[in-house]
């Protein structure tokens, strides 16, 4: 009677001692709030600038730009900059 | 591991220094980021940089007024992740955009969302970093 209620405490405390639901993890699972600083990574730190000044006057357009495809009929980013967006 | 190490890989990041040892990250991984990123902008001639953190509401806005903070934007690639909002855009300058195409970037962020979704933060950002320099190529 003694020696399985011991197993079983032995048992229960490594699995207790094992989960601290309290503690954060560091790392980063879907579906779980993200909430770490803003971090941005440039192998040289010294290229960010503040925002520049009245840079969108450049890129005002009396009409809007047509949508731009290429070739195989995706659509290109109108504008001076590329690039994609995606989401998970 | 040694001290100058960390001090190295704490180097490349704009801001608070805690907000990086507080990260998502282990110093490991903070360590092939580093790398990655110098090796892309020795190999390509391009500034590749990495922001990971909340974007303002039209997400490709807010990260297209980031990517201009970065000097000689045109030759800027920023890739930036919202893990919150779970979205990701990559931010290609005019220049870089020549040597990108925007499929390019797509299929990489293509790619780094599905690393996401499984929720490998670093590997994601490393193969899309992996990825968009070698769609570049050498300068």
């Amino acid at each position: 009677m003694v020696i399985p209620a011991a197993i079983i405490t032995v048992v229960a405390s490594l699995v207790f001692a094992g989960s601290d639901r309290t503690r954060r993890t560091k790392r980063y699972r879907p579906g779980r709030p993200y909430d770490f600083q803003p971090i941005w990574f440039l192998a040289s730190p010294e290229q960010v600038n503040g925002v520049p000044a009245a840079a969108d006057d450049h890129h005002q357009r009396a009409i809007a730009a047509p949508v731009l495809e290429d070739s195989t009929g995706h659509r290109v980013l109108p504008g001076p900059v590329g690039g994609a967006s995606d989401s998970w | 591991m040694t001290a100058g190490e960390l001090g190295h890989a704490a180097d490349t990041v704009v801001g608070e220094p805690n907000a990086v040892a507080d990260g998502p990250f282990s110093t490991r991984q903070l360590l092939r980021l580093d790398e990655a990123l110098r090796s892309a902008d020795l190999q390509t001639g391009l500034t590749f940089s990495v922001y990971i953190g909340e974007l303002d509401a039209p997400t490709r806005e807010s990260a297209e007024k980031l990517h201009k903070q970065i000097e000689d934007a045109d030759h800027a690639v920023l890739i930036a992740v919202s893990p919150n909002q779970r979205k990701l855009e990559i931010v290609t300058g005019n220049e870089a955009r020549k040597r990108i195409s925007d499929r390019d970037a797509k299929l990489a962020g293509l790619s780094m969302a599905a690393a996401f979704a499984g929720g490998d933060l670093a590997g994601g950002i490393l193969s899309g970093i992996d990825q968009l320099a070698s769609h570049a190529g050498r300068h």
